[in-house]
Formats: C-alpha cells, sequence, structure tokens
C-alpha cells in the first residue's frame, strides 16, 4: 500500500527536478551565446554602460556594417568557404575509399590501416606545424586556399573515415551479393550501389567536417596569414586593436562567422546527434 | 574471379589516404624529430639546419619557462578532463530519463560544439571582462564577490576562466558521447539487479560503467589527447598570461617558432608535446585497441 502512494508524489519531485535540470543545462548553454548575440546589436554607449544594459536599444545593424568595413569580412568568409568546401570534398572521397576497403573488403593490413587513421588524431598539430609550414613555402603554396585545404585533409580524415565505415558496415551482404550476379564489377558496385546507400551518412559527415574545417584556427594562422588568403576565424582576433576592444563589432563579425553553422547544425540536429551516437557506439 | 578483383580495388582505394598520410603527417613528424637535433633558425634560415646533437633537449630541461607550460599543461589536462567526464556523465544520466525535452536539450548542446573555439574564447573573454562584464556585474549584484575579479589577468583566476570557457564548450557534447554510452546498457540486467535489491549508485557503478567502459575510455582518452594540446582558446582568452601563468606547451612551441624565430628547440618542444601525447595513448591501451578493430 505504502509503495502505491509514494510512487506518485516521488514523480512529481522527480519531474520538477527534472525540469529544473532541464532549463539550468539550457540556460547554461544558451546564455553566454546568447549574450553574445545581443552584444552584436549594442551601441558602444550600450556596451559599457553601468550598471549593464542588459537589452540593446533596438536592432542596430551598425555593428554589422562596421564589422564588414573594418576588415575585408566578405572575402575571408569566401575564403573559408572555398577551404572548407574543397577539403570537404576531397575527405569524403578519400574516407569512403579507405572505409570501403576496411569495412567491406578482405584485405590485409586492416590494422596498419586503423593504426595510421589513429595516430593522426592522436597527433599534436604542433608537432607537424613547422615542417608543414616549410613546406608549404617551399611549394609555393602558402597564403593558398588549397594549400591550406590540402593540410586540412590529412587532419580530418580520421574522423570522417570512422563515421562512415560505420555507416558502410550496416549495407547487408545480399545487395552487393546480387549487383555480383548481375555481372556489375566492384567499381560500379561502389559507386552505383554503395555510396547511394550511405548518401544519408556522407551528408552528415559532410556537414561535421565542413565545420571542423572551418573552425580550424591553428593551420589557418600559420599557413594563410596575408590579407588576400586569411579566413574567418583568423580575421576575428584581428578586430581588437593596441588600447580599444570593440566588442560590439567583434561579436557581430563572430555571430556572422558562426551563424551558418548553428542554422546548418539545428536543421539537421537529429541526423548528426544520431551520427555521433553510431560513431561513439562503433567504437 | 570477382573477390579478387574486389582485393585489388580494396587496395588501390587505400593509396589516396597513404599519400596524404606520408606528405602531410609522417615526413613532417620525422622532420620535426630532425630539426630537434639542429640549431635552425628563421633569421639565419639561408644556412639551412645544422646538427648541434642533444643541446636543444639539453636546454629544453633547464628551461624554467617550458617547466611552467608543461606544469600548467599538465595540470589543465587533468582536471578540465576529470571535470568534463563527471559532469558529461551526470547531465547524461539525467537526460536519460527526460521526454519530450530531451530532443530539445540535444539541438541546444550542439551549439557550443559547432561554433569555433576562437568564437567561444571571444565569447568568454567579453563575458569576463574586468570592469564591463556582465560575470563581475552579477557577481557583485547579488554580493557574491565585493570587488571586480581580474577573471584573465589574475593568475589565481586566469586558470579558472579558461577552465569554464572549455567546460562550456565540451561538457554538452561529452554528455551526447555519455548518453550513448548509457544506451548501450541492457535493461534487463539493471531489472535483475533491482531485484536482487541493488540500489541505484551500486547497479550504476557494478553493472552500467562496465558496459559502458570500452565507449567512455575512447572518449575521454580523445578529450585528453584535445586537452593537452590546448590552444586556440588560451590564445584569445589570455595569450599565456599574465607572466606566462597559463602559457600551455603547444603556446610556448609556437612562441619560439614565431617570436623568436627559433626552429631547433621549436621542434624539440614539439617532440616532448608528441612523446607525452603518446604516453596518453599508451595510458589508454583499451581504448587504443579498439579504435584498431574493424
Amino acid at each position: 500500500m505504502q509503495a502505491v502512494h509514494s510512487k506518485p508524489k516521488s514523480t512529481v519531485v522527480k519531474n520538477i527536478g527534472l525540469g529544473v535540470f532541464t532549463v539550468l543545462f539550457v540556460l547554461m548553454i544558451v546564455a553566454p551565446f546568447l549574450w553574445l548575440l545581443l552584444a552584436a546589436f549594442k551601441t558602444g554607449k550600450e556596451l559599457y554602460s553601468m550598471p549593464v544594459q542588459i537589452l540593446p536599444s533596438g536592432f542596430n545593424f551598425q555593428n554589422f556594417a562596421d564589422a564588414f568595413k573594418m576588415q575585408p569580412l566578405a572575402s575571408y568568409i569566401v575564403n573559408s568557404l572555398i577551404v572548407a568546401i574543397l577539403s570537404t570534398v576531397l575527405i569524403i572521397i578519400i574516407a569512403s575509399l579507405v572505409s570501403f576497403a576496411l569495412a567491406r573488403t578482405q584485405i590485409k593490413g586492416k590494422r596498419l590501416v586503423l593504426l595510421m587513421l589513429l595516430s593522426i588524431s592522436l597527433l599534436p598539430p604542433v608537432t607537424i606545424l613547422n615542417p608543414i609550414y616549410l613546406m608549404m613555402s617551399n611549394l609555393k603554396m602558402m597564403n593558398t586556399t588549397y594549400g591550406l585545404a590540402l593540410v586540412l585533409v590529412a587532419i580530418e580524415l580520421p574522423t570522417a573515415a570512422w563515421y562512415l565505415m560505420s555507416f558502410f558496415q550496416t549495407i547487408p551482404d545480399a545487395l552487393e551479393e546480387s549487383a555480383m550476379i548481375d555481372g556489375a564489377n566492384v567499381v560500379t558496385i561502389f559507386c552505383r550501389i554503395l555510396m547511394p546507400l550511405v548518401a544519408p551518412g556522407v551528408f552528415t559527415v559532410s556537414i561535421m567536417t565542413f565545420i571542423a574545417v572551418w573552425n580550424n584556427y591553428l593551420f589557418a594562422s600559420v599557413l594563410n596569414p596575408s590579407k588576400k588568403a586569411r579566413t574567418v576565424t583568423v580575421a576575428l582576433t584581428m578586430y581588437a586593436g593596441e588600447t580599444t576592444t570593440p566588442w560590439n563589432t567583434i561579436a557581430a563579425a563572430a555571430i556572422v562567422s558562426c551563424v551558418p553553422l548553428v542554422i546548418m547544425v539545428l536543421i539537421c540536429q537529429k541526423r548528426i546527434v544520431s551520427g555521433m551516437v553510431d560513431g561513439a557506439v562503433k567504437g | 574471379m570477382h573477390n579478387k578483383q574486389r582485393l585489388i580495388f580494396g587496395y588501390i582505394a587505400l593509396i589516396p589516404a597513404i599519400i596524404v598520410f606520408c606528405v602531410f603527417i609522417v615526413y613532417p613528424v620525422i622532420n620535426t624529430f630532425y630539426l630537434s637535433f639542429c640549431n635552425y633558425r628563421t633569421q639565419t634560415i639561408r644556412q639551412g639546419p645544422q646538427w648541434i646533437g642533444f643541446a636543444n633537449y639539453a636546454q629544453m630541461f633547464s628551461d624554467d619557462k617550458m617547466w611552467t607550460a608543461l606544469k600548467f599543461t599538465v595540470l589543465f589536462t587533468l582536471i578540465s578532463v576529470v571535470l568534463e567526464s563527471v559532469l558529461g556523465m551526470l547531465c547524461a544520466l539525467i537526460m536519460n530519463r527526460q521526454g519530450k525535452t530531451r530532443a530539445l536539450v540535444c539541438a541546444m548542446i550542439l551549439i557550443p560544439w559547432c561554433i569555433p573555439t576562437v568564437v567561444s574564447g571571444l565569447m568568454w573573454n567579453y563575458i569576463f571582462a574586468e570592469s564591463y562584464g556582465v560575470l563581475n556585474y552579477l557577481l557583485q549584484l547579488t554580493g557574491l564577490t565585493s570587488g571586480a575579479v581580474r577573471w584573465l589577468t589574475d593568475s589565481n583566476y586566469a586558470f579558472l576562466s579558461i577552465l569554464i570557457s572549455d567546460v562550456w564548450k565540451t561538457v554538452p557534447y561529452m554528455s551526447l558521447l555519455m548518453l550513448s554510452a548509457l544506451k548501450t546498457v541492457d535493461a534487463s540486467f539493471l531489472e535483475a539487479a533491482q531485484i536482487d535489491g541493488a540500489n541505484k549508485v551500486q547497479s550504476f557503478f557494478k553493472i552500467s560503467m562496465p558496459c559502458m567502459k570500452p565507449i567512455i575510455i575512447v572518449a575521454v582518452m580523445f578529450r585528453t589527447i584535445q586537452s593537452f594540446r590546448i590552444y586556440d582558446l588560451i590564445r584569445v582568452l589570455t595569450n599565456g598570461g599574465p607572466q606566462g601563468k597559463t602559457t600551455s606547451l603547444t603556446i610556448y612551441t609556437i612562441t619560439q617558432y614565431t617570436t623568436y624565430g627559433n626552429m631547433g628547440y621549436g621542434a624539440a618542444l614539439a617532440v616532448l608535446t608528441f612523446i607525452i601525447s603518446m604516453i596518453i595513448a599508451v595510458c589508454f591501451q583499451d581504448g587504443v585497441k579498439s579504435k584498431l578493430e574493424v
């Protein structure tokens, strides 16, 4: 009897507890970002007023205009886009091939290939930084979008390959066997049967790779320092002057640089979450 | 016939990845090891690297700044990884009980994950600002502190500031991984334990944890490796200051490259970072092993 009575009471408490946690957790995640968003609409006066003014007086787009005027932000966005798209396309091609070989063939030396992927992701980027810098300047590939894109292909390859491998493994063998009986060769099977089947996975991995490349700072700052070749993440750190830090302009530029990512992620959030979960469970 | 064709294609499919790996990973690593035994400076780059044996390493072990940077990086790695793993697991345990709201929380979680570290660093820099920052304002408003806290310029607080920013960016993602680990726990085991009279804490440590161990080990391994190479966040938050108190090993190495143009000594530091990363990987043997299985 007692158990029956106490149960509803404890679920109410639990639900309230869960509700409080949810609100707090979401607030902690969103509040700092919201604060940055608000700053992007504040005038200089509102920004430094005491006591702190929480809301800007209105939708003031001057900071966004300043962000594009103080630096050629538009061309930096184009640079970042080119680097991210180029890297993502190359990574998807190379990683699909590797994942196919590892997940669906009986080749020897799989462990060696996996060791190669693992060692890339365990390697601290600073260990290869200077030789890559020297190599790129010798090859006259400094300050080029394709040069930076190629380096980032190597860095981001393992993550993409691991995710894609878990997608390749889910395809039943029967599909391939029937195509083989019909006389299709392995290249046709790969291009016409397997790739369309893993397309949803490719889509998710593309978004995750795009984000990783877009967000890279270390290699972008070392390999593309010139004004012409700079990427967005590097440009963001250059609004601050010697004496003044125009936080509203920085906030506006930062919002511009990550709003595309946030929109992309929120639209595809279910796929990304399940992609991450599958990747983690696969190991 | 088909099988042979398939094998050949399998080997050919590896070629692009192996080329990329050799050019952008293997060659640079070997080159860094070589340069760490050389005197090689930007100022005299035309002379090329000159072999000087272990001189860079000797200099490194007697360099107080290197020891400061190493201590900071190790301490930061230990504290951030433990904190983020525990918080991530706690959040995951609660999220696991959520119903409809879980989708919303999952969507929100992706925001800190997807924005550039540079942006989150700048964001926290603005929040931590001494005179006009919102954090100091709230702390003084609620009476938690009497004066303004020098979040980024006081060496005691700078560490905490970096930790808070890192936690904000990482815990949400970590809790998602932990949530996926919780999903692998077989519910019937937990029921059986409950019938046998185990309480929730017992069944978490005795049943859930062993089931989740493989996933958790991999997640924590990568977090440790990434935490150890921290760079972007510190660059925009404190830039290694005040007085070099928050200089990480990577920041210090890059200062050697850029400010002093000392590529030989920088390479020795880079090798040190490499070796410690490999030691971390060896400590997570089981994680490494699980990544080496198809």
